[in-house]
């Protein structure tokens, strides 16, 4: 029950982050997703010590651990772009692939590169 | 006729039990083919469509969901924050990485859509698809497009990526550990940082790292590299 209530106001207090980063979205008309800038704002705000680790913890671990939950209202949209996929769409999904398999030989080789680079050199 | 808070209610208890039951049946058979999302999509769409109840209907209570999105994306900073160390240690190859994997994926995606001639709202909705799906769906909301169609390319890109993974790593040169990890959660998000975990507990928070930073990087710079194509 403790726990409960601790977690809800950890993410109450996650949540005042994520209206802060919208705010500065709105108030300079910024492209970046207002939640991106709270997090950044969080992660800071963590590294130089003005929040302690303590008051996020748990709610935290809990929003991540959940996050499937709140992506899937969003996803469910899907389900009016059946008769898209039947047609061109189709080729949308090869796209993807071959775009992902490009990002995962190029990633993976050029830090290949770096950490062998940097292994030589001491 | 029913109320709508009513409704909102019944949308929103449903969603919360088929997602349980769907990842207790990925914590009994987990393989990428049970992952608790598409488990948890296909469930609800076929439920959805046998009862004829439309989208926007589900989305009287979807959307109260939808809200924790927000909090849900700032909570990334944590798992960020816990790995800092792994962070500093390997700062240049997690950043080299990331930009590459970043820049590679936005414009290759975009740019063979845009070859093959697709609008801009698909454009928009398949630029983000390597980035973890509250990213992508929130970087499509702030610079347009479709997001459940987002959603589902992050989920074929995670999927399809790992996937793939096992055979391009055997295949190419690439034997690093610690490069595998950063190319899965680069292509893949969390899907790709599930398969680094396989390998060990270092591995998955080297992946969780790249993953977080690159959804990061990506909602940067993405709304300045779509100008080259719309």
């Amino acid at each position: 029950m403790l726990k409960g209530l601790k977690i809800i106001t950890q993410i109450l207090f996650l949540y005042v982050f994520y209206l802060i980063g919208s705010w500065i979205q709105s108030t300079f008309t910024l492209p970046i997703p207002g939640s991106i800038i709270g997090m950044i704002l969080l992660f800071i705000f963590l590294l130089i010590n003005v929040i302690h680790e303590k008051w996020v913890k748990e709610g935290a671990n809990w929003m991540v651990s959940h996050l499937v939950l709140f992506i899937i209202p969003a996803t469910v949209g899907i389900m009016n772009f059946f008769s898209f996929f039947k047609g061109k769409g189709l080729l949308l999904i090869l796209i993807v692939l071959v775009s992902t398999a490009m990002v995962l030989i190029s990633t993976s080789f050029s830090t290949q590169w770096i950490i062998r680079r940097k292994k030589d050199h001491i | 006729m029913i109320p709508d808070f009513f409704i909102g209610i019944v949308m929103i208890v449903g969603t919360i039990i088929v997602y349980i039951l769907s990842k207790k049946l990925y914590i009994k058979f987990p393989s990428p083919f049970l992952l608790p999302i598409t488990v948890s999509l296909i469930v609800i769409i076929v439920v959805l469509s046998f009862l004829h109840i439309p989208y926007d209907t589900y989305m009287t209570g979807g959307s109260w969901l939808n809200h924790l999105l927000g909090p849900g994306v700032v909570a990334l900073a944590y798992p960020l924050y816990e790995h800092r160390k792994i962070l500093k240690k390997l700062a240049v190859p997690i950043l080299v990485g990331t930009i590459t994997g970043a820049l590679i994926g936005i414009l290759t995606g975009v740019g063979l859509a845009s070859l093959a001639d697709f609008n801009a709202d698909i454009l928009y909705s398949i630029s983000p698809k390597s980035v973890t799906t509250p990213v992508a769906v929130s970087i499509i909301e702030s610079i347009g497009g479709i997001q459940s169609l987002g959603a589902v390319f992050v989920m074929i890109a995670g999927v399809g990526g790992t996937m793939m993974s096992a055979f391009i790593f055997n295949a190419s040169s690439i034997t690093s550990p610690t490069s595998k990890s950063i190319g899965l959660g680069c292509a893949s998000h969390v899907i790709g940082v599930t398969k680094a975990m396989e390998s060990s507990q270092q591995q998955g928070a080297i992946s969780t790292v790249t993953m977080i930073l690159s959804a990061v990087f990506v909602s940067m710079t993405l709304p300045f590299i779509l100008l080259l194509f719309i």
